[in-house]
């Protein structure tokens, strides 16, 4: 990675790192409802394995999901394989078909 | 420096992968970061609450009913509807006041009825035939239940409950003739160290240590800290569910007894002997009984600080099966922390088992909440209000960073959990660009919400608002007539 593509990430990391993009549905003022058994099925998912460290895909005690615009293979590759503090989360822990619908939910949620 | 680690089994791959993955890498340094934990971006020291300033879900409103209260922690009703309100009389940030119970007329003028000593908090409180029932902490004299008439006559039905660590003596709700309370753990994760000289109690109560509520075996597991209350003694060793400075021994039997700490007990109305419900908890703050009958706790969980830190333990809801033990201090929900690299603190080794026999494996828990959002006071809605079957959670908020390191605000709102699912939403939030105590964000709305209760309709939401508690290395610095009482209700049939 050559000087200029470093400064490019690191400016465009900050940028996305103050977007806090707040999601929920007083924020909102618009419930929430998935229109898929699938997107239902990974709100489930999240909230087991994810919402402790990223509250609605706020910041926490992990970094904010909404502004992460990373497409849905790289955040599946992240879960599985972890980076930094996070956790990887192997097969016995969230199914490949668990994975798919983690991150149709964060899709969902993140353009309701 | 930070340090880069690589968890795949496959770092071949994550490797080819790096530049890709740069965008989400760079916002994830977690060790390059600072905490921003809400008390710690406090900037305000007063308070003007404003219902505008809070977000709701749509079709509710919320309105002010009183403020200026002094670490409130709980309200009910009595038996004509009428709203009282506890306050703690002690907060975290050793600030002892007298703890008191208060009515409070529509017009939001406030009555005292009963008033305790400085061996606060008083956590919760209940109306039952007549009477309401309370749980005094314990900070400095050991935890208490207390029967107060409507004249203000107070009788202690049980003293001496092993209180006055971390976390106290809490609840009760009161039902079919039984006081249901609970007794959090003297420590963050079983183990006496210099957090707990920190917090304050250690130097008061210097071999106070968790008891359990069954004989248990240890792993003889030990840990090694300086010595907090005399620097010249230079280090310690200290074992699990032990005073500090004592070391465990493999195979120690450490025996049970009741009262413990960690638990859920009951006694009877006109009874003075406890009787354990279930135990090996943590903190288990609210407790509630679901419109089914089922009896639920929350509990607060395990913090990154002193001896034994855990890292990344959500709080958790948990439905009470009577007789089991729910994990403390091995368990993080049913999750076993031992071997766990989701919950290993950066810069600490791997979490070891400090008990060699576990009773049982715990249960599933009904929710897992957000890690550090002290998530405590609860209640359940039915048709009246929506969402009927719902658990109502209260945020206090992080105490960070004693309690380890956040990268934002987290809690100061309230929630609602659907316990069969599990699923969490939002419920009540300030206004602004971030989540966080109105203090932080410079309004007027919610600052550290500790606690719930319907009317006796339901169609009514009272939120107990404990006021500001902002933090700094030196711990926390809690502001005296900050506490507020908020109602919440429909806008829309």
């Amino acid at each position: 990675m050559n000087r200029k593509t470093l400064l490019i990430t690191f400016v465009l990391a900050g940028f996305l790192t103050a977007c806090a993009m707040r999601r929920s549905e007083p924020a909102k003022q618009k419930m929430f409802e998935p229109a898929t058994s699938q997107i239902a099925n990974g709100e489930k998912i999240f909230m087991a394995k994810c919402q402790k460290c990223h509250p609605g895909g706020e910041a926490g005690l992990g970094i904010g999901l909404n502004p992460v615009p990373a497409p849905k293979f790289l955040k599946r590759f992240q879960i599985r394989h972890g980076l930094g503090v996070m956790p990887a989360f192997k097969k016995e822990e969230i199914t490949r078909q668990e994975l798919h619908d983690i991150t149709s939910y964060m899709s969902a949620w993140k353009h309701y | 420096m930070f340090k880069i680690t690589f968890r795949s089994p496959r770092p071949g791959l994550a490797v080819k992968l790096l530049i890709a993955a740069s965008i989400p890498f760079f916002i994830s340094c977690y060790g390059i970061k600072s905490s921003k934990g809400g008390g710690q971006l406090g900037r305000h020291m007063t308070r003007n609450p404003q219902a505008a300033d809070v977000l709701l879900a749509p079709g509710y409103k919320i309105d002010l009913v009183t403020k200026g209260l002094t670490y409130p922690t709980a309200c009910t009703f009595d038996d004509k509807g009428e709203l009282y309100v506890i306050e703690g009389g002690y907060s975290y940030g050793e600030s002892w006041t007298r703890p008191a119970l208060i009515r409070i007329s529509q017009n939001g003028d406030q009555k005292v009825i009963a008033s305790g000593s400085d061996n606060g908090p008083w956590t919760g409180v209940d109306f039952y035939e007549g009477h309401f029932y309370i749980a005094e902490g314990g900070s400095k004299a050991g935890g208490k239940i207390l029967k107060i008439a409507p004249s203000g006559k107070i009788d202690t039905l049980i003293a001496n409950l092993p209180s006055g660590g971390d976390h106290h003596t809490n609840g009760p709700v009161v039902r079919n003739g039984f006081i249901y309370f609970s007794l959090g753990a003297a420590t963050n994760s079983g183990v006496v160290g210099p957090d707990n000289a920190h917090y304050g109690w250690l130097k008061r109560k210097p071999t106070f240590h968790d008891i359990p509520c069954q004989d248990i075996i240890l792993a003889g597991v030990n840990f090694d800290s300086e010595h907090a209350l005399d620097k010249s003694a230079g280090s310690v060793t200290t074992g699990a569910y032990s005073p500090y400075g004592k070391p465990s021994a493999p195979n120690q039997r450490i025996s049970g007894s009741i009262p413990c700490t960690g638990a859920v007990m009951r006694i009877s109305v006109g009874g003075t002997k406890p009787e354990v419900v279930a135990w090996g908890y943590r903190n288990p703050f609210g407790l509630r009984f679901s419109p089914d009958g089922n009896l639920f706790v929350t509990e607060n969980a395990y913090d990154e600080r002193g001896s034994r830190p855990i890292w990344g333990a959500g709080d958790i809801l948990w439905q009470v099966k009577p007789g089991t033990w729910y994990g403390f201090p091995d368990f993080s929900g049913d999750m076993l922390l031992a071997g766990d690299i989701e919950f290993k603190a950066p810069g600490s080794p791997m979490v070891q088992s400090v008990l060699k026999e576990h009773p049982n494996k715990p249960p599933k828990p009904a929710a897992i909440l957000e890690v550090h959002s002290s998530s405590s006071g609860f209640d359940f809605a039915n048709a009246a209000f929506g969402f009927a079957g719902e658990a109502f959670i209260a945020q206090f908020g992080d105490m960070a960073p004693d309690v380890g390191k956040t990268l934002a605000p987290v809690g100061f709102k309230l929630v609602r959990v659907d316990p069969a699912s599990g699923v969490i939403r939002d419920f009540a939030i300030n206004k602004g660009k971030r989540n966080g105590p109105a203090s932080a964000l410079g309004n007027g709305g919610l600052e550290r919400p500790v606690s719930v209760k319907f009317n006796e309709a339901g169609d009514e939401l009272y939120v107990v608002d404990f006021g500001i508690v902002q933090m700094s290395k030196k711990g926390p610095h809690p502001q005296e007539k900050t506490g507020v009482i908020w109602k919440i209700t429909k806008t829309q049939p």
